[in-house]
């Protein structure tokens, strides 16, 4: 019997403790998740039932730990050239389960990518929030705020508008930033943030890049406003809402970096999420992979097996193809981004075109592979029951994240095409 | 001109009669359920089953058909296509889940009660169901699937889900973990096609309070909330004689060429819907931060334009199948089989078009795309589940096959 481990991935990509990562979230996710995964839709507001198995895995399993320095309670992912191809697979078995859970569980370590990746370390903002993240079995939340309601996906277009559009902003009053501003969608708010890393400007209006800055906030300081979740069309764990912040105040060093290394590094982070959200697309697929196995043996046309049909079965070729594909698109761009001395530094625009050119067609191939199979299983294709729903609600969402489809596609035009207007 | 008129329809075609029902049904669902989805959703008892009952009951759609005699409004011509398309593309662009249920209703009248057919029987014992009353009555059809049942009887490939048996009394329908296709919790009359052992299958009418008939906890699907459905048990459940339609294929062909007609203009109705969202969208939404709007972008505008495309075809082709079932003469007379296939190969294309239609809709809008404040999610959701149970498109190419290329073996 064929199962997801039949499914390629280079192997000589993956890391050494591969061998143990993967077991322990694939149990996670078959014996926390995936027998509970059917309610998460109605749970959306409370998280009753979805938060368990968060703190389970993040803070009993300690992965909330992962990008922090083994000497601060970490495990060292941050320093390790397999962090990315370790993040692919956390990514891919947490998506199997619930890909709303990987996302949400998955940006709880992303705002720290900014200061916790080598080559650009801040040790001091590692060391101050360390305790926050290691020294606990409960779960952290962490967000990174960027949309605003002004201008949407404007604000991770840096290389064209260089932070002009940004409106928040951070103003330096002795020894400390006071925020000002208005966020939507983050992922990890809509209550829960423990940490939010927001990208504001010191000049609005500015396209020099110095201006851009990412400043760490503790989301229980004064001024910090959470509203409640956004209801949306599936993806319920990860919850999203809008953020204010009036006149919050932090020290001049929970800037990330400094002027010119925050907008590099904010491209960093841009540029790694479009990788590692293929993680997601494979993992979801091969969920779907698995549930649509049991359907095509159990369903019967013309008194034999669907999968014995020979339209069927080439619908059925056409998504073990794409899977296939995407699979290894995936890992490809977890080792580019984990050998920056092989493929360029990750924050550069020919990689954010690439990792952005892998994200949107892996996602349009996926897309339309998992409508196919959805309409081949005709009326149980729309059951809750049968999870490929699931996947297909969430799988669009993932889609439409980090500026959606169009800036993918211009981004990676200008770099491949030299445009110089786009 | 209205934004809807900017999408060409053969408005020729329709009768004055028509123009004003759909004209009034606009208005209505705007006002009954459009205006109020923010604050009720999907809210079944709160938005979706009072809005049923009007337009089932009150407007009287669910009499349309029926002779004046039994309380019907006898609109009962092949006209009556355009009546239905009409009116179902105003009802989708609501809410396609009410419109699904309404396609069955009308399927059903239209198979049952079209001038010229009309058996004085079982029309006798139907009607009272449909025009008694001012209660809604919710239709369901339980058509061929593929099933775990390797053994059952086939329709093109599909198990009819019951069987059924003819004795002195009339009918005796069995059948287990029989998935119908809308309401499966709530519906008041089941269309039934049943597999008679040694015969023709025969399409029966079923009550939905008829002794016998167990029905499953509703179950939690992608869309078309409106749609209460539930799994069900046929236990040798008895209805007379008179309640079977019809035996063989031309009568049941016929009953899903009108469903198939229904579900085209629902789908034509939602794409207006998504089409007056993406124009609010390109209207207002700012981008790159230099002031100009969505729609002044020439990427972003080349979709519009391709959405714009999509929508003003599938609207061309829902009416031109109503066309063809108000007068299939004109399209060569070669009998229900013919008009079954081009009914089966339109309301595909139309599906698979809005399918690819939202999805880029919601490439659009990004995060608003998704987000249930802004509508679109919920269209994409119920186009989806209506093309769901429509039924498998690989599946639907074989009937294309085999009225084109006269395949024997499929």
């Amino acid at each position: 019997m064929r199962t997801i481990d039949d499914i390629t991935r280079p192997l000589d990509y993956l890391p050494p403790a591969a061998q143990i990562l993967s077991p322990i979230i694939r149990n996670w996710a078959d014996n926390e998740v995936i027998p509970y995964r059917r309610q998460f839709d109605e749970d959306w507001e409370d998280h009753t039932l979805i938060h368990p198995p968060g703190k389970k895995l993040l803070g009993e399993y300690g992965i909330q730990k992962l990008l922090f320095p083994v000497d601060l309670g970490g495990m060292g992912f941050g320093e390790s050239d397999y962090a990315f191809t370790s993040m692919f697979i956390l990514g891919e078995e947490m998506a199997r389960a619930d890909s709303g859970l990987a996302v949400g569980l998955g940006v709880t370590l992303w705002p720290l990518m900014s200061i916790a990746l080598k080559p650009h370390v801040n040790r001091r903002l590692l060391e101050e929030f360390a305790p926050l993240y290691c020294n606990t079995t409960e779960m952290i939340s962490g967000a990174l705020c960027m949309t605003e309601p002004q201008g949407g996906a404007d604000i991770e277009n840096v290389e064209l508008l260089k932070g002009s559009t940004i409106q928040t902003t951070a103003v330096r009053d002795g020894d400390e930033w006071v925020i000002n501003g208005h966020k939507l969608w983050p992922s990890n708010t809509g209550g829960m943030a423990d940490l939010l890393v927001v990208v504001c400007t010191t000049n609005p209006g500015s396209r020099d890049p110095a201006d851009v800055t990412l400043i760490f906030v503790p989301g229980d300081l004064p001024g910090v406003t959470q509203s409640g979740p956004y209801e949306k069309a599936g993806m319920a764990c990860d919850k999203n809402g809008d953020v204010w912040l009036e006149n919050v105040r932090v020290p001049l060093w929970y800037r990330a970096h400094g002027p010119g290394k925050d907008a590099l590094f904010f491209l960093d982070i841009i540029s790694i999420a479009s990788g590692v959200t293929i993680s997601f697309t494979s993992g979801m697929m091969m969920n779907v992979y698995e549930r649509l196995l049991e359907f095509v043996n159990e369903t019967k046309l013309h008194g034999r097996p669907l999968k014995e049909n020979d339209a069927v079965a080439g619908v059925l070729a056409d998504y073990t193809a794409t899977l296939e594909v995407i699979r290894i698109v995936g890992y490809q761009a977890a080792r580019m981004l984990d050998r920056s001395d092989l493929y360029g530094e990750r924050w550069s625009p020919e990689m954010m075109a690439k990792m952005r050119s892998y994200r949107y067609f892996t996602m349009d191939r996926c897309l339309d592979v998992m409508g196919k199979v959805m309409n081949l299983m005709e009326a149980y294709g729309a059951d809750r029951d049968r999870d490929i729903e699931k996947h297909w609600r969430d799988i669009k969402m993932n889609q439409l994240w980090l500026g959606g489809k169009q800036l993918c596609q211009i981004e990676a035009a200008r770099w491949f095409f030299e445009c110089e207007t786009l | 001109m209205s934004d809807q008129d900017l999408f060409a329809y053969p408005r020729g075609r329709l009768h004055a009669a028509d123009k004003d029902l759909a004209a009034s049904l606009q208005a209505m669902v705007q006002k009954e359920v459009m205006d109020k989805r923010l604050e009720l959703k999907e809210d079944y008892d709160g938005l979706l089953a009072p809005s049923l009952a009007r337009l089932m009951a009150e407007v009287g759609l669910q009499k349309m058909f029926w002779p004046e005699k039994l309380g019907g409004e006898e609109h009962n011509e092949p006209e009556a296509a355009y009546t239905v398309a009409a009116a179902l593309e105003q009802i989708g662009r609501a809410d396609v889940g009410l419109a699904f249920l309404a396609a069955h209703s009308l399927a059903l009248q239209a198979a049952v009660a079209a001038k010229g057919s009309c058996r004085e029987e079982l029309c006798a014992a139907v009607a009272p169901l449909f025009c008694e009353g001012n209660r809604p009555l919710i239709v369901s059809f339980v058509l061929p699937a593929m099933s775990q049942d390797g053994g059952a009887p086939e329709w093109r490939g599909k198990g009819i889900q019951v069987r059924a048996k003819s004795g002195p009394e009339g009918w005796t329908l069995s059948g287990k973990a029989v998935r119908p296709t809308c309401s499966g919790a709530d519906a008041g009359l089941f269309g039934v096609l049943c597999a008679v052992d040694g015969e023709e299958p025969a399409f029966i009418l079923v009550p939905g309070d008829s002794h016998g008939i167990s029905r499953e906890k509703e179950f939690l699907k992608t869309g078309l909330a409106a749609s209460r459905n539930a799994d069900l048990d046929f236990e040798g459940v008895k209805v007379p004689a008179a309640n079977c339609a019809w035996r063989g294929e031309e009568g049941f062909l016929n009953l899903l060429s009108w469903f198939y007609l229904g579900l085209a203009a629902a789908g034509s109705g939602a794409l207006l819907a998504v089409y007056e969202i993406i124009k609010e969208w390109g209207d207002n939404r700012v981008i790159k931060g230099r002031g100009q709007v969505f729609k002044e972008n020439p990427l972003t505008a080349a979709l519009m334009g391709e959405i714009a495309k999509e929508i003003a075809v599938d609207r061309l082709l829902a009416y031109n199948l109503a066309d063809i079932l108000s007068d299939p003469q004109a399209y060569g007379d070669d009998g229900p089989l013919a008009v079954f296939t081009s009914a089966l190969m339109l309301v595909h294309h139309i599906y698979v078009s809005a399918e690819y239609t939202i999805h880029r809709t919601m490439e659009l809008m990004a995060s608003a795309g998704y987000a249930r404040e802004w509508q679109l999610e919920r269209y994409w959701r119920d186009l989806k589940t209506v093309q769901c149970y429509l039924g498998a498109y690989e599946l639907a190419k074989h009937d294309f096959a085999r009225r084109f290329y006269h395949t024997k073996t499929l």
